[in-house]
């Protein structure tokens, strides 16, 4: 079984990322699976058409006893299995501890030995701000972690600190760094900077993400590109990137940056906006 | 060792006998706080718990707690609910005031947030009156009385204790008000009636309040153990309500057992509880000639105390049941008198380790533990 997870700052693209893997790997028939712990619950809502009832739902409604794998498990584009772990809602409880139990009452409820997926993807909410939220990348759930990023000083941020919870966790679990997820959507679009982060971290760059018109309106119909436009060229990034990722044996314990190497990339970024100011050109590349 | 803010508040608060707790945490912290007050009075049960599970702790507990609350009102009858939110709400965030504000309900409520991790056992007893202080009402004076501030109703000999304090101050002529925490709900409301208070130990920022509040003096004793313990106590008291009474006491019991005391002096002996320890040394080594090798509280380190017991010649223990494995890793007997005592009972309230009865009762105690200690044979 193969297992990885993808993590990234919120709105980066992880959500779009995963869907699209999970549907590009299914279409090679593949028993795919995917489990989102962002509790928005979003995740699988391209896959399926729909949002989907959250393990922490049922949970709640139904209590730890009484529910069953069927209660949250549900089939989308491709036969891909979806899961939501869900959450409270913004303000109560404890969202960390959400992530921890849904993926207690997953392994509880036998749904790996059950369904057992050819691939597990987790999509995991952006910062890891507490230890809930890097459950993850404990207790062996996944072999690698795939982070997102766009050319954003607070994507790389944030990126940089999951490579410092991968790196805490390194002693106690198997999980490393598999590599670095480039979205071209943002305001600056310089691929070498993110080369030249992920090079920095020990790994390189898996695949890059060009901006599409393709993934919003494929959205809007609640659809994956690659049901929605099986055709494109941007469904073939994805194809590409989901095989890169499955093959990929390249794992390393990344070296996170210091703040003084963070800020050396933020002030190449800076200057790149200040050109494009200047000029009044577009850094943004091909669109 | 310390049980932190939750216990404390959770003593405080228990100690008004009549009124129901309601504690807002999950069941180990309820238990554990209730078994240390259940040992000595095991039909004391008046409390209730939300009892948070995984689900509260994920979704927040603020639903549990109302539903606590509107059922807690509806099964006990009593006049106050008292609710101490713990670690885990507090962890997570729970509103406990907007959950108390959202029901209406036959009893009064008053709540607290009470944190393990945010501050002593004593922190959590001072905070916990503090909360309570404002139950009190403006009473009319009762001349040459005094409230006993700093007791918990899980204080090991509490109720002999308390028996012999007012048996001793009454003799000065001087009545007791009020025992706080160790008292009815009205009795706690009468406070300010008192012409001082006294605080043992603890419940300084209560004492505080009232000065403020009601005009109200006070005083800060040890814990009256011992014979001149408790001479100095009472006369202090009678000094500062312009009573002037000359204590008395009676040394007859001790010249009975005379030769066993004479052999014991110099014992050296090792000391260890709250602001009880430190009374209870001043009576051993000012008034038994024991040796006190050393003297921990609370807010000190644990482990360095063992260490230090360990490389001292201490051949009696005085702590809490907490001590029994050191005394047993030592081959010394251990003499229980302060917080928490589970291997222990105290069911007959006129053997007290406070007062002129209390050093008789200590004494002899001393005598018979170290005589039948099986180790030592």
């Amino acid at each position: 079984m193969r297992k990885f997870c993808m993590y990234g700052k919120g709105g980066i693209g992880k959500s779009t990322i995963v869907s699209n893997i999970a549907a590009a790997l299914a279409e090679n028939g593949d028993t795919i699976m995917v489990m989102g712990c962002d509790p928005k619950s979003d995740m699988t809502r391209n896959l399926i058409g729909k949002r989907i009832p959250t393990v922490l739902d049922v949970f709640r409604s139904k209590g730890p006893d009484t529910m069953e794998a069927e209660d949250v498990v549900f089939k989308g584009f491709g036969g891909v299995y979806c899961i939501e772990a869900g959450g409270p809602e913004p303000g109560v409880g404890c969202a960390g501890r959400g992530v921890i139990t849904a993926v207690d009452m997953i392994d509880r409820l036998g749904v790996f030995n059950d369904i057992e997926p050819d691939t597990v993807i987790y999509d995991v909410l952006g910062d890891v701000v507490c230890g809930g939220f890097a459950m993850p990348l404990r207790q062996g759930l996944a072999e690698d972690v795939y982070i997102v990023t766009t050319c954003d000083p607070m994507a790389i941020y944030a990126a940089n600190n999951i490579c410092k919870g991968i790196q805490r966790f390194a002693n106690r679990s198997a999980v490393t760094l598999g590599g670095i997820i480039y979205n071209g959507r943002s305001v600056v679009d310089e691929p070498s900077i993110i080369d030249g982060f992920a090079e920095r971290l020990g790994t390189k760059v898996m695949g890059r993400v060009p901006m599409s018109l393709l993934v919003p309106r494929a959205e809007l119909r609640r659809k994956t590109v690659i049901e929605y436009a099986p055709d494109s060229e941007i469904a073939d990034t994805f194809r590409a990137l989901a095989t890169a990722i499955c093959e990929n044996k390249d794992r390393v314990m990344p070296e996170p940056l210091s703040d003084d190497e963070l800020d050396g990339i933020n002030e190449k970024i800076e200057v790149l906006l200040k050109e494009r100011e200047e000029t009044g050109s577009n850094p943004v590349g091909d669109v | 060792m310390d049980g932190g803010k939750f216990f404390g508040a959770f003593r405080a608060s228990s100690g008004i006998t009549d009124v129901v707790v309601l504690n807002h945490v999950p069941v180990g912290c309820n238990w554990g706080a209730a078994i240390f007050k259940t040992t000595s009075n095991q039909f004391d049960m008046r409390h209730a718990c939300t009892v948070m599970h995984e689900r509260e702790i994920v979704f927040g507990g603020e639903d549990a707690l109302r539903e606590a609350l509107i059922r807690a009102d509806d099964l006990y009858d009593t006049p106050l609910l008292l609710v101490i939110a713990g670690d885990a709400p507090l962890i997570i965030g729970d509103d406990v005031e907007a959950v108390v504000n959202s029901v209406t309900l036959d009893a009064e409520v008053v709540w607290m947030e009470a944190a393990g991790f945010k501050g002593s056992m004593m922190d959590g007893y001072e905070e916990a009156l503090l909360r309570m202080a404002g139950l009190m009402k403006e009473s009319e004076t009762i001349e040459d009385s005094v409230n006993l501030i700093g007791f918990s109703p899980d204080d090991f000999k509490v109720d002999a204790d308390v028996k012999e304090i007012k048996r001793l101050l009454r003799d000065a002529g001087i009545e007791v008000n009020s025992v706080i925490s160790k008292c009815s709900l009205e009795e706690f409301r009468r406070a300010p009636a008192a012409e001082l208070n006294v605080v043992l130990g603890q419940g300084t920022l209560l004492a505080e309040q009232m000065k403020k509040e009601f005009g109200l003096p006070y005083l800060k004793m040890d814990y009256p153990y011992g014979l001149d313990g408790t001479s100095h106590f009472v006369g202090a008291i009678s000094d500062d309500l312009g009573i002037g009474h000359e204590p008395e006491f009676d040394i007859e019991p001790f010249k009975r057992v005379y030769l066993y005391l004479h052999e014991l002096y110099g014992t050296p002996v090792s000391v260890i509880g709250d602001f009880h320890a430190e009374a209870m040394a001043n009576f051993l080594d000012g008034e038994l000639g024991f040796n006190v090798e050393v003297l921990s509280g609370n807010e000190d380190d644990y482990f360095e105390f063992e260490e230090d017991v360990r490389n001292s010649n201490t051949t009696i223990l005085f702590g809490s049941s907490f001590e029994q494995n050191i005394a047993e890793t030592l081959n010394i007997p251990l003499i229980r008198f302060c917080y928490p005592v589970f291997d222990n009972v105290c069911v007959y309230d006129d053997a007290p380790y406070a007062g002129y009865r209390g050093a008789v009762c200590l004494t002899e105690a001393i005598i018979n533990t170290v005589m039948s200690y099986g180790g030592m044979k």
